[in-house]
């Protein structure tokens, strides 16, 4: 009868399959009967289960999908404000920026052309008098600040001076 | 020279060109352009202190003159061409010619002269504003005085 001892040097050769029938038969009916060699057995079997997956060829790392969700991240940081920045930055490239300048000018003569730029009424209205002849009447030349108005006025003044239209005003401003 | 620094070059000979062809066109518009005379007819008076709605747009500048009412009599507007001459028909047998002499510089040379009958009242030269205008007033007309409001645009 062979001790738990020599049966745990010969554990390793039976679990290999290493032994011959009549020693291999020995040592399982003494495991099987050996609560403390049955344990070793466990743990050999552990063991060897732990070597093979060492020993196993490496399964290739997934790394597409990871590179794939960068590239998208990229992608969507690069969305309009990167897009325009690029766009802006491809602007102040010297090529485009010197052809801009005819650009706009060609643009602000046919703007001009159209009449969009045609202010209503110039801010200042004031019109240079160079020369009155009232033929002897009197005669008034205002230039009001506030308005820019220039008015010329005829004062009718002088004998006879009605005397084709008869009329008579009722008042002359006093300015 | 590299590439940049010739588009440079050509599109600044483009700016000159395009700066030198709206001068040109510029000045052979206003040599060729005409001119709007507008006379707005105006009757200011102080018989009531009614002011007639049309003449909303000239309303600071009629109140220059201090007069109670006016009232719109007329409107007229005529395109004359540079160096003619516009006849406007104003109430009480009088005529307006106005004649635009010179546009340059955003500005018209006019010879006005209103006229009673054949007999001149006034003769004036002056230089407007484009879409500027002036007050003429002063000929007496129906208890009230005629205020001319003249307008000048190039057109």
């Amino acid at each position: 009868m062979k001790t738990c001892e020599d049966i745990r040097e010969f554990l390793g050769a039976w679990l290999d399959g290493e032994l011959g029938q009549a020693e291999a038969d020995a040592v399982r009916s003494h495991v099987e009967g050996c609560s403390a060699c049955s344990e070793e057995r466990r743990q050999l079997d552990k063991l060897n289960v732990a070597i093979k997956m060492m020993a196993a060829p490496e399964q290739p790392i997934a790394f597409e999908p990871f590179w794939r969700g960068i590239e998208r991240r990229i992608v969507e940081r690069n969305s309009w404000r990167a897009e325009l920045m690029d766009r802006f930055r491809g602007f102040l490239d010297g090529p485009k920026l010197a052809w801009s300048i005819p650009a706009v000018i060609g643009l602000a003569i046919v703007l001009y052309s159209l009449g969009v730029w045609k202010e209503e009424t110039p801010r200042n209205n004031f019109a240079a008098v160079e020369s009155i002849d009232a033929y002897g009447r009197n005669v008034a030349l205002l230039r009001e600040n506030e308005t820019r108005t220039t008015v010329i006025w005829l004062y009718q003044n002088q004998e006879g001076d009605n005397e084709s239209s008869g009329e008579t005003s009722d008042q002359s401003p006093t300015f | 020279m590299n590439l940049p620094g010739k588009l440079r070059i050509r599109a600044l000979l483009f700016s000159l060109l395009a700066i030198f062809a709206a001068a040109y066109l510029g000045a052979a518009e206003t040599a060729s352009q005409a001119v709007k005379i507008k006379i707005d007819t105006i009757l200011a008076s102080n018989q009531n202190g009614e002011f007639d709605a049309r003449l909303k747009p000239l309303e600071k500048q009629l109140k220059v003159l201090k007069y109670r009412a006016y009232r719109l009599l007329k409107e007229e507007s005529q395109s004359v061409p540079s160096q003619g001459s516009g006849s406007f028909q104003i109430p009480g047998g009088r005529t307006l010619i106005v004649s635009p002499q010179d546009l340059r510089d955003q500005q018209i040379a006019l010879k006005v002269r209103l006229q009673e009958s054949e007999k001149p009242l006034v003769d004036t030269t002056l230089k407007l504003k484009n879409k500027g205008n002036f007050i003429l007033g002063g000929p007496p007309h129906e208890g009230g005085v005629l205020v001319l409001a003249i307008w000048a645009t190039v057109e």
